[in-house]
């Protein structure tokens, strides 16, 4: 047990150290955004003091107080969940977060784990059969999608299934049903919107786990537990399930815990091609805006979402091989 | 060879097995036209340098080849059944409840995940859907035992927590899990240290002792073969060149390549001058010689060693040899 609470607490500090810097940055980047803020507000016609009292409130510290105190004060904000006000939107940032994150959740999640369980399957099947048909055909996918920008294929798959096949909508997270009264109609018309984002996703990322999971089960393969379990007599299903498979999968749930930590920042193309309310388009209109309170948000997500996929991948990867038990 | 030579039954028949593997160079051929029998109730030690064929041939008697490689021809006899001509489900059912195996490096045969009790459950109900929890946990116990192993440190941990010589023991539980009438051990002590081979080895002969099982005992140790076996088979480029009862291959081998086998074994009295290594290397497995594969390094070798390959010869009710001057030599 004890080791858990190590682990919990290194990952505590590495959301600390990640906060500060996300603090300080900021502050003292040349062309200080906190600055910039203030001559937005002046140029908009507004007195120094209004300016300066407007900032102060998307900002959930006074900028004119001395550093340490900005800091303690954004640290207060931080734990309290107050993330200052966003100027672009003149909503608390909490408030985006607690609107976007649920967007990109559902559909980054379900992406994953087609993904993953498609590259899981696909990648052993290849492992199996090198040399086949199948397995030059994905390689040859495989190599490409990974090297595409994922807006590319989404174009793509707007145009086929959008305009030209009229299947599915082309943008937007529902259309044409009341989002405040939840009923079938609403969810249809979310999942009709998420097939094409979520496709995409898989798409283009299913190639990744293929090809991890070819070469880690080739790997696997020239293990002697496998000869070995062969010349035991046991049935191939139990093989492949028990000691190829649960083997050659210990590495790619490493990256799947990754791959869930950056959920927030790995679908900021999607998300915007597709219009898509999540955590990634906000980062990109945030962006744009130089709303510096949002952004400062967002990042904090990202960073908190990271450190515990990384802390989940401990714990799991701990029950998953004894080799790693730390009792 | 006649069935029941010395009055013994024969268990396996191995007649004219040839293994082939695919090389960049192009075909090798590990095991060449090879016969051997093995008796029931006997230890056949199974005796080569490194690279002459023994581990190909130990795998192919339960027909564990390399993707790479096939078996282009020959017969694999057991039980009356021939291995080679078993449908894929006849053969899964065949391993390890006829014939089981310790291979080469058995610290690896366990499933890093797994413990080893799982295995053992695994294994038991590969052959016997129906087999209770507990009676195989019996059945665990007891082999453990009788490896010298304790059951409880044993059975319930994970393969990495045990010491090399601790995993190779419960492989050779393992092997014993299903009574099998054939229990082959290829080079079962490689990477142990030399004490932990001295106590395993006397485990295995009391093993022997206590159960009757017959084995093929497969080194290039021959100490150990004189421990444990009742018979030799002594291997050279993919074929047996020759096969008498323990003493006879100590005491009076009748092929040019088994008395220079033994002159390369150091003695505990002898100076180390009165070794006399084999001069030049094995044999090409590619390109092997025409003749008989030895002839190159033979030194008694006559005109007709380098055209015709030798027959193995029947000597007497157990010995066998390859060699055309057998007679002549002795």
């Amino acid at each position: 047990m004890r080791w858990i609470f190590r682990k919990a607490a290194l990952s505590l500090f590495t959301l600390f150290c990640a906060i500060t810097i996300n603090f300080f940055l900021y502050r003292m980047m040349p062309g200080n955004p906190v600055d910039m803020m203030i001559q937005q507000f002046l140029a908009l016609g507004y007195s120094y003091e209004e300016a300066l009292t407007r900032v102060s409130m998307a900002l959930s510290f006074v900028p004119t107080a001395p550093l340490h105190e900005q800091y303690v004060s954004f640290l207060k904000g931080v734990l309290t969940g107050n993330l200052g006000y966003s100027i672009w939107l003149a909503t608390p940032v909490a408030t985006i977060l607690g609107y976007g994150i649920p967007w990109t959740v559902f559909s980054v999640s379900i992406s994953l784990v087609i993904s993953f369980l498609l590259g899981i399957v696909l990648g052993m099947h290849m492992a199996y059969r090198r040399g086949s048909i199948i397995d030059k055909v994905l390689s040859f996918y495989s190599s490409i999608t990974t090297a595409m920008p994922q807006n590319i294929l989404g174009f793509f798959m707007i145009w086929v299934f959008a305009i030209q096949l009229k299947w599915l909508p082309a943008s937007g997270p529902y259309s044409g049903v009341d989002p405040r009264v939840f009923n079938l109609d609403f969810v249809i018309s979310v999942l009709r919107h998420a097939v094409l984002p979520i496709l995409t996703y898989v798409l283009t990322t299913v190639g990744g786990w293929i090809l991890t999971m070819k070469s880690s089960t080739i790997s696997v393969l020239g293990e002697y537990y496998v000869t070995a379990a062969e010349a035991r007599g046991l049935k191939d299903r139990r093989i492949v399930t028990a000691y190829v498979g649960r083997n050659a999968m210990l590495p790619l749930f490493t990256r799947f815990a990754i791959a869930l930590g950056f959920m927030f920042g790995g679908v900021l193309l999607i998300e915007n091609l597709f219009l898509y309310p999540g955590i990634g388009r906000f980062l990109n209109q945030a962006v744009y805006a130089r709303d510096y309170p949002l952004i400062s948000g967002l990042f904090l997500i990202t960073a908190v979402a990271v450190v515990a996929a990384n802390f989940m991948a401990d714990l799991l990867y701990s029950r998953l091989d004894p080799r790693i038990r730390f009792e | 060879m006649s069935s029941a030579a010395g009055g013994k039954e024969v268990l396996l028949s191995i007649r004219g097995l040839t293994v082939e593997f695919r090389v960049p160079r192009g075909i090798l051929r590990a095991v060449d036209n090879l016969d051997l029998d093995v008796y029931s109730d006997e230890v056949l030690g199974l005796v080569g340098e490194s690279g002459c064929g023994k581990s190909v041939l130990a795998h192919t008697i339960l027909r564990i080849v390399d993707p790479n490689g096939r078996i282009a021809s020959g017969k694999i006899i057991f039980g009356g059944r021939d291995i080679l001509s078993m449908s894929k489900e006849e053969l899964r059912r065949f391993r390890w409840k006829e014939i089981a195996i310790v291979f080469q490096g058995a610290f690896n045969s366990f499933n890093p995940v797994m413990r080893i009790f799982e295995h053992m459950v695994d294994t038991t109900l590969a052959h016997d859907e129906n087999a209770k929890k507990d009676e195989i946990l019996k059945r665990s116990k007891e082999l453990m035992r009788m490896v010298r192993l304790d059951p409880e440190a044993v059975l319930e941990r994970y393969p990495h927590e045990l010491s090399g010589g601790m995993k190779q023991r419960a492989v050779a539980a393992m092997a014993m899990l299903l009574d099998p009438k054939l229990l082959i051990l290829d080079e079962p002590f490689s990477a142990l240290d030399v004490l932990t081979q001295k106590f395993f080895l006397k485990t295995l002969v009391d093993i022997r002792r206590e159960t009757k099982k017959s084995m093929i005992f497969i080194t290039h140790d021959l100490a150990q073969v004189a421990e444990i076996a009742d018979r030799v088979a002594v291997m050279y480029g993919g074929v047996i060149v020759e096969a008498a009862s323990v003493e006879d291959i100590f005491y009076r081998p009748r092929h040019p390549y088994t008395r220079a086998l033994l002159k390369a074994v150091p003695s505990i009295v002898g100076s180390v001058d009165e070794l006399k290594p084999l001069p030049g290397p094995l044999p090409d497995p590619v390109n092997p010689p025409p003749g008989c594969e030895f002839h190159p390094r033979c030194p008694h070798r006559v005109e007709i060693c380098s055209r015709v390959r030798p027959n193995l010869e029947r000597v007497d009710d157990v010995s066998l040899v390859a060699c055309h001057r057998w007679r002549e030599l002795n």
